[in-house]
């Protein structure tokens, strides 16, 4: 019983260090948020470090069309350019690995303009 | 049997290809482990303890304390199988001795054969075995065993229009089984009156379901009301779950049990902690209000690279996304 007992705190020790899976904390422009001006770049900041050859972001326009260029990730954040957008409402999609090697994905609009 | 798991798991880990799937996501929906029914996912995870406190259906009630443990391993991506036994502790009415003991083995095997993460739909199909004989009759553990087809089933509501809004945070859980006692009577001879009886064991329906909100779903998908992190972990949810005898009822009440579990569920990175009222839904189902809380540790998370990953996995190398 004793045995167990430890081993289960070790558990939880175990737990208190480990790293997850890769949560999307926040990102700018926010999720489900507007802004007034068209953002050059859209970044997310991530609750875990990334593989960076195993993640990335895009942003579609409400036609499903891709108006950005390229993400880069950096640590626990991915930067995404994108063209001059037009106001509107637009899509961001995002799947990415975590460094121990979790997936996780998500997608949110936000919208440019009132 | 524990230690056992842990060598062979050792002794693959080499041959695990580096992507590892998840506990129970589907596409950008978690679905948190469940107090009373069970997720629809095949995960590696460990449910030590769950606490359970309730009054029993029996007339007059007992006073139930159950304390219960559940270890779940993936054996490849998509099948997954998960032990468990629940230590009883009865007070009984005045007059009556307070009785102790384990409850029988229970064994699920489960393959998640549907994962459609665009639509955050997932089922899985598998069998629940509770061995005979392997608890205490004190506490009502049978001899026989008793064997549960089940299909499980999750859906997160994320495929809404954005129109929806907070609709969208919303998911279901459910789970549809048939329970299959191995033995379909049993004879007993009064001590007193040396008169037979003849006890029959129903087969029933089992079956339940979630309903669940989750914010971390609301603030990474729908909208960042830029609440406190704990709010933003937070998953309040509604449990259901019942029984009702479908054949060799004969000399049994035929009416459906089962008790309705509002509660909320905190999800931390490596962990849950998940806490829900017990609510009977008539007489049979119990009195009062008990009461459950369960720690859950994601051994995915916690050993992502050793047991926390499938024996043999069948997942293709990582691709990028």
């Amino acid at each position: 019983m004793r045995k167990l007992l430890f081993a289960f705190v070790g558990l939880l020790l175990a737990g208190a260090g480990a790293r997850a899976h890769a949560h999307l904390d926040r990102a700018s422009p926010p999720v489900g948020g507007t802004v007034r001006t068209a953002p050059r770049s859209v970044t997310l900041w991530f609750s875990q470090k990334l593989e960076p050859s195993f993640s990335s972001a895009q942003v579609t326009d409400a036609a499903g069309a891709r108006v950005d260029q390229g993400s880069r990730v950096s640590g626990t954040q991915i930067h995404v350019s994108v063209k001059a957008l037009p106001p509107g409402s637009y899509r961001v999609h995002w799947k990415v690995l975590s460094v121990d090697t979790h997936k996780t994905e998500g997608s949110f609009s936000f919208r440019v303009g009132q | 049997m524990f230690s056992r798991s842990l060598c062979a798991a050792g002794l693959v880990l080499a041959l695990a290809p580096l992507e590892a799937a998840a506990h129970c996501f589907v596409g950008a929906r978690f679905l948190p482990a469940t107090l009373v029914i069970d997720d629809p996912c095949v995960a590696d995870e460990l449910s030590l303890p769950t606490v359970a406190r309730f009054n029993t259906g029996d007339d007059p009630s007992a006073r139930q304390l159950d304390i219960s443990g559940e270890y779940s391993k993936r054996i490849t991506d998509t099948f997954g199988v998960s032990i468990g036994r629940t230590w009883t502790h009865l007070s009984q009415p005045a007059g009556m001795p307070d009785v102790s003991g384990f409850q029988n083995w229970e064994t699920t095997f489960k393959h998640q054969f549907l994962t459609d993460a665009a639509h955050e739909f997932v089922m899985s199909a598998g069998l629940s075995i509770e061995w005979g004989a392997t608890g205490s009759p004190d506490v009502g553990a049978e001899r026989f065993s008793v064997l549960t087809p089940t299909v499980w089933f999750g859906k997160g509501f994320g495929d809404l229009p954005e129109s929806a809004g907070f609709l969208r945070a919303f998911a279901v859980t459910g789970q549809v089984g048939y329970s299959i006692p191995t033995s379909s009577s049993t004879l007993t001879v009064d001590p007193d009156s040396g008169l037979l009886n003849l006890e029959f064991h129903p087969q029933f329906w089992v079956y339940g379901a979630s309903l669940q909100f989750s914010f971390p779903y609301l603030k990474a998908n729908v909208k960042d009301l830029g609440l406190p992190d704990f709010i933003n972990r937070l998953i309040p949810i509604v449990e259901a779950q019942f029984s009702t005898p479908a054949a060799n009822i004969d000399g049994n009440p035929s009416i459906t049990t089962g008790t309705v579990n509002p509660g909320v569920i905190y999800a931390a990175d490596t962990f849950q902690v998940g806490l829900e009222a017990i609510i009977p839904i008539n007489r049979a189902s119990g009195t009062g209000i008990g009461a459950v809380v369960q720690l859950h540790l994601y051994l995915d998370d916690i050993f992502p690279k050793t047991i926390g990953r499938p024996l043999f996995s069948t997942a293709s190398a990582a691709s990028k996304p």
